[in-house]
């Protein structure tokens, strides 16, 4: 037993060098962020190096078309673990340098359709990855970025068949995700969970790409309700990525879930240190206000609209965003119909569609409402919310019995749907 | 052979092409990039993908070179480059959702679908780390003060050895499937941890080498990259030195290598003395299971699979072939390798040469290399980019006549691109850091994880 004991201290040990050779500051402050420790990969730091080696790379050969190109998507990447829009732009430059070096250079081109689709530039995105395959004619990746452009403007036939090209190209764990988000929006979870599983075992020693892969099965599984399954998927993405923020944003959900409110304000709160993104920020808010804490949720909801505008100075269009927060939380209801009908139009996905589906509902407009409802469950996606939405405008439209039905049946695809609106539902029915 | 040696022009130069090589070789090791930004609240998958155990980093076919076995053929691939050794806890493992692949053709129509090796891994999970829970792949001889409960790993089956991977060996003799030795189990070799987890490394390796009968022998575990290249010192401004240093010294390789009579693989079944066709072209392939987005499940078992990455000829990916085009040449056979002959002809690295210095490099298009990668003799009609081997040589022959992994590949291949006046050329590093054995699985034992370092002696 001795032995064991010690063994056990070992294994603390070890845990202790996983869990503190990072603080959870450590995705903001990589460049500094020891390495080689031997037990942490954390990925950043070596998209760092990345960033400097290009960086000295080009102060010598200032020339270099490729190596601008490389550095437009190396602070791209820079942007997805530090959440810091101010990258946008820097890899704009670079890419657009690079074109200047080499007006053909598929890899720049591609690399701004792929900027173009972080900042919600989704036509621009399409026009950009269809330049870049006339260069580049085979490369998989560009694949990715017209999917996902067209996914985004609503067009999913076209958009599954670049994702089956892509996956046909080259399988890897790009592919295999947007195979997986396909199926989930036919409404087909368990294909997904399946195509997801794939994508996490070729993500193998990428600690970014791993994490991101844990979050977005876990998720899979949290839309079906299925919390324990997905928490788990949770905290394998914060071993492969310490300090991971999207896995204490799920995380704080499923404490949520269980009814341990404290607990979940402390991981969001974990999430918004290290990148105060929109939608952590405004879960947060959602949190303390179901703490009854009013005065912090306000806080959180107003801090909503400087990151907005820190978004939209990066070159980021958050229309549809603002919309849902705005019309989820009461605030310029009225001019929440317009704000969504231009989000729509530059994003006719169904997204878009439901977002002024909601934005029409709640200014009273069931009558208009019900159609974009419908579009937006027109490809039979199991979206708890979605559903939620469409059986509040029926209930809206006096269509009681089916209403019901609809606020059913998101309850029981996952019970925990939203912070927000899931108590409400239950409330609704009782 | 080393560049200093060299006039100093003519050491720009190589250095120069040193350059290219390095960038590319350091791209396709690191990958191509990395993946797209990730902005608020719509989905991004990574865009790129970098896929460590389907990334064959070398592959070489050659003659038995250990006494005795001259009648045998090699053929080994290298998986998951720059393996850090102190890469805990997880370290490195083959992935069970990829296929390994070598191709072999042996009638010298350039479609090497006549005899092939597919291994396919299986993860467990067992012993001691899974009934403690632990979060480790590998523990043991803890803790010495007390006497251990775990005891080291020292044999495949020890309790201490957590993860662990057996694999299957099936043979593709012109479509149809056998499965090799099925009755042996054969387990990888994990990483080498450090001397307490693993005492006896090199005796733990010798566990995972295992005679499948006829003469046949398969290994698929940890060694040291045995590829050499001073990256540092062309990178530094072309500040090559001499002594040259490895930059992949004290970087470890996953590596499956299979030896078979050669008779296995000949068109006639005669082994190097007496067979009447002794040429075999091969390649190395991973492939990963194909999905769609209206298809079935899509689990590891999918019956389709897509190539996602082969090898033959070493530097061709990272020297001939444009990155625009790397996917699509990786998906394809090297059967169809007249789609590429561009890259071929006029290879880039000698253009820019030729433009910014004027350096003599041979005229266009560059027949020569073609020859040399694509064919079995010129006048072969076919362009098939293979490695290809005369059994009948001489065990000990050199690449392009097959490939050892002591081959300096890296200083041929400059020697090949720029042509007469690069005689003698080369990056100065002309041997691995470790010495290559002589004997089955002719790689050296890898890099322990407790004692690792980077530095050449």
């Amino acid at each position: 037993m001795v032995t064991v004991a010690a063994l056990a201290a070992t294994v603390t040990l070890f845990s202790g060098v996983l869990r503190g050779s990072h603080s959870s500051g450590a995705l903001a402050a990589a460049p500094t962020a020891p390495t080689g420790t031997g037990f942490v990969q954390t990925g950043t730091e070596d998209t760092a190096a990345l960033v400097a080696g290009l960086q000295q790379r080009l102060e010598a050969s200032p020339k270099d078309a490729e190596g601008y190109a490389e550095l437009g998507l190396a602070y791209q990447q820079r942007a997805r673990e530090t959440g810091d829009p101010s990258w946008y732009p820097r890899s704009d430059r670079a890419l657009r340098r690079a074109l200047r070096l080499a007006p053909g250079n598929a890899v720049a081109v591609g690399g701004l359709g792929s900027l173009a689709l972080s900042r919600h530039r989704f036509r621009d995105a399409l026009a950009l990855g269809r330049r870049s395959l006339r260069l580049g004619p085979a490369n998989a990746r560009t694949y990715g970025v017209i999917g996902d452009a067209l996914l985004e403007l609503g067009r999913y036939g076209e958009a599954f068949r670049a994702f089956d090209t892509m996956a046909r190209l080259k399988p890897s764990d790009g592919a295999y995700a947007r195979v997986s988000y396909a199926r989930e929006l036919l409404g087909r979870p368990d294909d997904a969970i399946a195509a997801m599983r794939l994508a996490l075992v070729s993500a193998t020693d990428q600690p970014e790409a791993t994490a991101w892969t844990h979050v977005q099965l876990g998720k899979l599984y949290w839309s079906i309700g299925r919390v324990g399954p997905a928490a788990r998927q949770y905290r394998a993405a914060l071993s492969a990525f310490h300090g991971y923020p999207y896995a204490f944003d799920a995380l704080a959900q499923v404490q949520a879930a269980r009814g341990r409110l404290s607990a979940a304000v402390a991981l969001e709160n974990r999430a918004v240190d290290t990148i105060p993104l929109p939608q952590f920020v405004s879960q947060l808010g959602d949190l303390y206000r179901a703490e009854g804490n009013r005065a912090q949720a306000r806080r959180q909801y107003e801090l909503m609209d400087v990151i907005r505008r820190l978004l939209v100075a990066n070159g980021v269009k958050t229309d549809l965003e603002t919309a849902l927060f705005d019309v989820d939380h009461g605030i310029r209801t009225g001019e929440s119909v317009t704000l969504a009908r231009k989000a729509r139009a530059l994003r006719p996905s169904i997204d878009g569609d439901d977002v002024l589906a909601w934005a029409l509902a709640r200014n009273g407009r069931c009558d208009e409402a019900l159609g974009y409802s419908k579009r937006a469950l027109r490809l039979g996606t199991r979206d708890a919310l979605k559903i939620f939405h469409r059986g509040m405008i029926e209930r809206c439209l006096g269509h009681r019995s089916a209403g019901d039905a609809f606020l059913r049946d998101a309850l029981a695809l996952n019970p925990h749907f939203s912070i927000l609106w899931a108590p409400f539902a239950k409330k609704e029915l009782r | 052979m080393t560049a200093v040696l060299l006039g100093r022009r003519k050491a720009t130069i190589v250095a120069l092409a040193l350059v290219g090589a390095a960038l590319a070789l350091l791209v396709l090791r690191f990958g191509s990039g990395p993946p797209a930004a990730q902005a608020a609240s719509h989905r991004e998958a990574p865009l790129i993908a970098n896929d460590p155990p389907a990334d064959i980093t070398d592959f070489y076919m050659f003659r038995s070179t250990q006494a005795g076995q001259a009648n045998k053929v090699d053929l080994i691939m290298d998986v998951i480059p720059f393996e850090e050794p102190s890469g805990g806890p997880n370290y490195y493992n083959f992935d069970p959702s990829v296929a390994y692949t070598f191709h072999v053709d042996n009638n010298k129509n350039g479609i090497a679908r006549d005899v092939a090796f597919e291994l396919r891994f299986t993860n467990e999970i067992r012993g001691a780390v899974n009934s403690l829970g632990l979060p480790l792949s590998y523990v043991g001889g803890v803790p010495p003060a007390t006497g251990s409960v775990i005891p080291p790993i020292t044999a495949l089956n020890s309790p201490g050895l957590g993860l662990r991977q057996k694999y299957t060996i099936t043979m593709i003799t012109d479509g149809h499937r056998t499965t090799i030795s099925p009755m042996t189990e054969k387990i990888a070799v994990p990483s080498n941890v450090g001397p307490r987890t693993m005492p006896n490394y090199d005796a733990l390796a010798g566990h995972g080498m295992y005679n499948l009968g006829n003469g046949m022998k398969v290994f698929a575990g940890q060694r040291d990259d045995p590829f050499f290249i001073d990256l540092g010192a062309a990178f530094d401004t072309l500040n090559l030195r001499s002594p040259a240093t490895d930059m992949l010294s004290g970087f470890n390789v996953n590596t499956i290598a299979l030896e078979v009579p050669a008779s296995l693989l000949t068109r006639d079944h005669h082994g190097p003395a007496e067979t009447k066709q002794p040429w075999l072209g091969a390649y190395a392939s991973t492939s990963r299971p194909e999905v769609t987005v209206r298809g079935e499940h899509g689990q590891s078992n999918s019956s389709h699979y897509v190539q996602v990455q082969r090898l033959a000829n070493p530097l061709v990916n990272e020297l001939i072939i444009g990155t625009k085009d790397k996917d699509r040449w990786n998906t394809l056979d090297p059967s169809k390798e007249s789609r590429f002959l561009d890259y071929y002809e006029n290879p880039r690295l000698a253009l820019a040469l030729s433009l910014v210095f004027g350096a003599p490099v041979p005229a266009t298009p560059r027949h020569d290399l073609e020859n040399a990668l694509l064919k079995y003799g010129p006048t072969d009609p076919r362009y098939s980019e293979l490695l290809r081997l005369n059994v009948s040589s001489p065990p000990g022959a050199s690449w392009p006549n097959g490939r050892k992994p002591s081959d300096d590949v890296t200083d041929t291949a400059i020697q090949v691109v720029g042509g007469p006046a690069f005689a003698g050329a080369g990056d100065g590093v002309s041997t691995n850091d470790k010495v290559l054995p002589n004997v089955f699985p002719y790689l050296a034992s890898p890099w322990d994880g407790r004692n690792r370092v980077h530095q050449n002696p």
